[in-house]
């Protein structure tokens, strides 16, 4: 009985996390989509590190950074996967979705201030929670690109 | 150089597999080897216990029986009385690998057991609620299949390798929330299901020592119809009897071997010895 309670539980969770999961995907990619279409005009680029930069009246400092939860169901896939080994196929959207709404993220804040492309783009991640630290409940992940707007 | 804006390609870094599809496959996959893994490793754990000498046995029943002994009752003539009953069943020539010990329990939950070492444990309560001696024969026989078969070594190693296996798995598995649960689950009902085996044994093994021992197998099978029937006048009846296979298929079962054996089940009962439910056998006023 209690192992059926526990089935139970975990099936209606495995349930829960992949409707819900992949509903939140979904959206997001139709934002991002929607959002990469818009700003296309500004292009960035991650050249500039030591090259002499072009000639720019003002350049500034945007960062855009973005945190994302895995769901359930990615958590439970992704623990078989440990023991099976492979691709983690279910946490390559996660991060898909990471680093673009990053992007994102910090191309809008460059366009609001008038940047007409931004150098140097570099991309970082971090972990909060689930894995990282002591705690086994579902992890985060963090996304934080960062760049030189220029005008 | 002028910028000409293009489209994004898709799909780059997201593999295009449905996460239904891949979670089947991860199942299965994880699934099917815990239980190939455990029934190897049980397998072999088997074959290794039953090679333990009776030493060692022993010592590690003498460990094991020590937290089931808290209400013993000690110096009872009852305990004398299962003890001879118990050895009146094996057959003549028929020697146990270590001499069996009789503990009675002071205990209300209808039960009685054999762990490792050949410790059996009798509960109050079965002395109670059996009504003839037959009955009381039956259950006994019974334990000791389990301990002529090594059963009790034979779970004990199992719950060892299981122990070992889930706690691997568990190690590689501990930054992953819930699922632990689904694979201690698999190989626990791989285990529920050879028990059932071991049981029958044991109950053919009990039945055969029975009838062997009174000439006849009547009378033997009334308690567990008693129980299968929810007649028992103590309604605890421990989990024991519940997990074991008593529903009508065993008595059935047992039916059958009487047939195809040949076995008189119609013959006369064998009382238990007054006052058997009291302390020492002195009578008591405690009313069945």
């Amino acid at each position: 009985m209690d192992a059926l309670v526990q089935i139970l539980f975990f099936v209606v969770l495995l349930i829960l996390g992949y409707f819900w999961g992949r509903y939140f995907e979904k959206r997001h990619y139709k934002s991002i989509l929607r959002r990469e279409k818009k700003t296309l005009n500004i292009p960035i680029v991650n050249f500039g590190a030591k090259q002499s930069l072009i000639d720019v009246q003002e350049a500034a400092l945007f960062a855009g950074s973005v945190v994302i939860s895995i769901d359930y169901f990615k958590m439970i896939s992704a623990a078989f996967r440990n023991l099976v080994g492979g691709r983690v196929t279910v946490y390559e959207s996660l991060l898909d979705r990471g680093r673009r709404e990053a992007l994102l993220r910090m191309k809008e804040d460059a366009i609001k201030w008038g940047a007409n492309q931004i150098l140097n783009v570099r991309l970082e991640t971090a972990t909060i929670g689930g894995s990282s630290g002591n705690n086994s409940g579902p992890g985060s992940i963090e996304v934080i690109a960062y760049g030189t707007g220029v005008k | 150089m002028k910028y000409i804006p293009k489209k994004i390609p898709e799909g780059i870094n997201v593999t295009s597999r449905h996460p239904l599809l891949n979670f089947a496959y991860l199942l299965g996959t994880v699934v099917a080897v815990s239980i190939f893994i455990f029934v190897v490793l049980g397998f072999v754990a088997e074959w290794l216990v039953i090679r333990v000498s009776p030493e060692t046995e022993t010592q590690i029943g003498d460990m094991l029986v020590q937290p089931a002994l808290d209400k013993e009752i000690t110096d009872d003539k009852r305990i004398q009385y299962i003890e001879e009953l118990l050895n009146s069943l094996l057959i003549p020539g028929e020697t146990t690998r270590l001499p069996l010990q009789v503990h009675l329990i002071n205990n209300d939950v209808i039960n009685a057991a054999i762990t490792v070492g050949g410790h059996v444990l009798v509960h109050t309560a079965l002395l109670e609620t059996v009504k003839s001696e037959n009955e009381l024969a039956l259950v006994l026989g019974h334990e000791l299949g389990h301990f002529q078969a090594h059963d009790p070594l034979k779970s004990l190693g199992r719950s060892l390798v299981f122990l070992t296996v889930s706690s691997i798995l568990g190690v590689g598995m501990s930054q992953s929330g819930g699922l632990p649960k689904i694979i201690p689950l698999t190989s626990e009902l791989t285990n529920l299901n050879y028990s059932r085996i071991q049981e029958r044994a044991a109950d053919i093994y009990g039945f055969n020592r029975v009838v062997k021992h009174y000439g006849h197998g009547g009378h033997s099978l009334d308690f567990f119809e008693r129980l299968a029937k929810g007649e028992s006048k103590l309604q605890k009846v421990s989990q024991y009897f519940l997990t074991h296979p008593l529903s009508q298929d065993r008595i059935n079962d047992l039916n059958a071997e009487a047939a195809k054996q040949g076995w008189k089940m119609e013959e006369e009962v064998t009382p238990l010895p007054q006052w058997l439910h009291c302390s020492n056998m002195k009578p008591c006023e405690q009313a069945e």
